[in-house]
């Protein structure tokens, strides 16, 4: 009986009040009068007394009706006390198109939404939902067929975006989703590098059993080569790197050994901290090598969560990428790209045929000294790659001996600043092609002195204390997208001399270096049409008998 | 026996049907737009009115055919005002649906539906006179 009466209850809302001589819109205080609200029927004559003027004067039904009932409230200021009038009229609607009578009854109010019940849900929710995510994986297996349109003859291929399928699923790479814990059904899709970092769960206790921390299960399921087809791709281990609790990281030798997590001395080892797969792939669509990079820490008892950071990377079979810079300008941030001229080809007529060796080794590019310790000649050579449109300075501080020698000094000191290969040439666009030449630009070398040498015979022992690589760039193209472009760079070595020191004692001096970028544009001078003019002529036989 | 009050209610209700007619259409046109009037309730009404006026239409083609006959002349038949007389009975009854149980019915509607009725009302007691002049 009770669960009858409650499902009648919950299928219908509360009755609608449509008595004007009960409504009160103002009354929002429950059992308490509310100030100025004529029609409160928790207010008493002693309330109304102190009243100044009626909120809501007159309560009526829809206006268009012919006749129908009004509750008029008011507030007699001159009796006194004050009192409130309450009269129920009928108004009346003089216009002739006044509403007499409707025999449909939702007409003139608002109709009452349907409640949801259990047997009417679907419907409800099919008329009035939007697109929901779903969070099974399985769900996706069902829109496959959609996703990979094949050939006539039934061949298959991966495209772009595409998740990357393998035995069982898909190829996951776990991200954070909504919150930052890792979730395990976000695929990898063909082609979109990806790079993402969650948290997960962990504690010592559970060690062996999570799953998602062990190397087995990233490297468990082979990758299908091309969607729907038996042939497999396994996922080789091309390197573990190991992490202890401290932070340090040290690459393994033998990378063949599959290592599972295990207990040692209180402390979870081998645990999946970061994984890195490269993806090698034809142009055909088809997967033909796959590898995994991995980096496995520890963790004590403390550890109540691990940070694991997970990335994918695709190239194509048989291509070197070389990453461009820009596309055409260069994007600020990236690093300036710069290269060498190889030897044997100083003429003129082949520098057409001459090719530039572009370097991928981040250490032969433009780069910078890193200032990683106060001291230059313990600073091991760490050096910094320059980014366009990134103003850098950087130094160290050089302490001189009596014992110093001035030729290896300068020697030194000029390995440090410019490091081991300092390239000849800067690309000008973000994109310069190596086989164009014309698209790069030589760095112009520029030598100064911090003093000025008076006697040229005895010339005393210069050493470099500074370079300034000073980089203009322009903006170049259209107004409305411009691109930058390095137009020239110039990198100016200081130096300054040497004085002998007497034994024993020590001098110490700083040694700078610093890249400017100065933009050299000139301002834009948009272009405009030519004023148009009135092409009149007459014809030519405008005056006939007459010319 | 030559009814002339008879035909001059037949003119005056010719007229005042045109009238009648094309102000419920302009009416249910205006309330479509005023208020919310759904397909379903509009189709109805819309199809009733146009039922109406046919039938007013043959109504008062027999009326008149009692009145001149194919000769031209006044003949006087019973047959043909019978008929009229039943046809009226459908008007009256679709006027009723207009005045009373229409989808909305305003003052204006009221009006024109009761003046419809009082003729319809007085050419039917006139009729029932003139075939009793023959019976």
């Amino acid at each position: 009986e009770i669960r009858a009466a409650t499902r009648a209850l919950t299928r219908s809302g509360p009755a609608p009040v449509t008595d004007v001589a009960k409504l009160c819109v103002c009354d929002l205080l429950v059992a308490q009068c509310d100030v100025n609200c004529c029609c409160d029927p928790d207010c008493n004559a002693a309330d109304f007394s102190l009243f100044t003027t009626c909120s809501v004067p007159i309560v009526t039904g829809d206006s268009r009706l012919c006749s129908q009932k009004a509750a008029i409230y008011s507030l007699d200021v001159e009796a006194n006390p004050p009192e409130r009038i309450f009269k129920l009229i009928d108004q009346v609607n003089p216009s002739v198109f006044c509403i007499h009578a409707t025999n449909y009854k939702q007409a003139l109010s608002f109709s009452s939404p349907e409640m949801p019940t259990s047997e009417n849900f679907d419907q409800l929710f099919k008329r009035f939902s939007s697109a929901t995510f779903s969070a099974e994986p399985d769900s996706w297996n069902m829109n496959t067929d959609a996703q990979n349109p094949s050939d006539a003859n039934g061949t298959y291929r991966y495209e772009y975006g595409v998740p990357i399928q393998t035995v069982d699923a898909f190829l996951r790479l776990p991200s954070p989703v909504v919150s930052s814990w890792c979730s395990d059904a976000n695929p990898a899709g063909f082609l979109v590098n990806q790079a993402t970092k969650c948290t997960r769960s962990v504690s010592v206790e559970k060690c062996g059993n999570i799953q998602a921390v062990s190397m087995l299960f990233y490297i468990n399921s082979s990758i299908l080569a091309v969607p729907k087809s038996s042939q497999m791709v396994n996922i080789t281990v091309q390197s573990i790197v190991v992490q202890s609790l401290n932070g340090m990281r040290t690459l393994l030798n033998g990378s063949d050994v599959l290592r599972l997590p295990m207990i040692l001395d209180e402390l979870c080892i081998n645990i999946v901290l970061g994984v890195s797969y490269h993806i090698t792939y034809t142009d055909a669509g088809e997967i033909i090598e796959a590898a995994a990079s991995f980096v496995l820490g520890a963790i004590n008892k403390e550890a109540l969560s691990i940070q694991q950071s997970f990335e994918i990377s695709f190239t194509q079979v048989n291509t070197k990428p070389v990453p461009l810079s820009g596309n055409p300008g260069y994007v600020v941030g990236l690093p300036v790209r710069a290269g060498f001229r190889p030897q044997g080809y100083p003429f003129p007529i082949e520098i057409l045929f001459a090719a530039l060796v572009l370097n991928t080794n981040k250490y032969s590019q433009l780069t910078i000294l890193q200032s990683t310790n106060q001291d230059c000649l313990a600073a091991q050579g760490a050096r910094t790659p320059i980014l366009f449109g990134y103003n850098m300075i950087s130094g160290c501080k050089l302490r001189i001996t009596a014992a110093m020698k001035c030729k290896p000094l300068t020697q030194t000191l000029l390995n440090l600043l410019k490091g081991q290969s300092f390239p000849e040439y800067v690309a000008s666009f973000g994109n310069s092609q190596t086989h164009n030449v014309l698209d790069w630009v030589p760095i112009t070398h520029l030598h100064t002195s911090e003093q000025r040498i008076y006697n040229t015979f005895q010339s005393p022992c210069q050493i470099p204390v500074s370079l300034e690589i000073e980089v203009k760039w322009t903006k170049y193209g259209s107004l409305v997208n411009p691109q930058a472009r390095i137009v020239n760079v110039t990198a100016l070595i200081t130096t300054t001399t040497l004085k002998q020191l007497p034994s024993g004692r020590e001098r110490t001096i700083p040694i700078t270096s610093s890249v400017v970028f100065t933009d050299i544009s000139s301002p834009a001078e948009p272009g405009y049409k030519a004023w148009p003019t009135i092409n009149a002529k007459l014809p030519f036989d405008f005056f006939f008998p007459f010319v | 026996l030559s009814s002339v009050p008879l035909q001059m209610l037949f003119y005056v209700n010719g007229i005042y049907y045109i009238f009648y007619f094309l102000a419920t259409l302009a009416m249910i046109v205006y309330k479509s737009q005023v208020f919310s009037y759904p397909d379903d309730f509009l189709a109805p009404d819309l199809a009733l009115l146009f039922i109406m006026a046919i039938l007013e239409v043959l109504r008062l083609h027999l009326a008149f055919c009692f009145l001149r006959g194919s000769k031209g002349n006044l003949t006087e038949e019973e047959a043909p005002l019978g008929l009229s007389l039943v046809i009226t009975v459908g008007s009256v009854l679709l006027s009723v649906y207009f005045l009373v149980w229409q989808t909305y019915v305003l003052q204006a509607d009221v009006i024109i539906n009761a003046v419809l009725l009082f003729t319809y009302g007085l050419e039917s007691v006139l009729k029932v006179i003139a075939i009793a002049a023959f019976v």
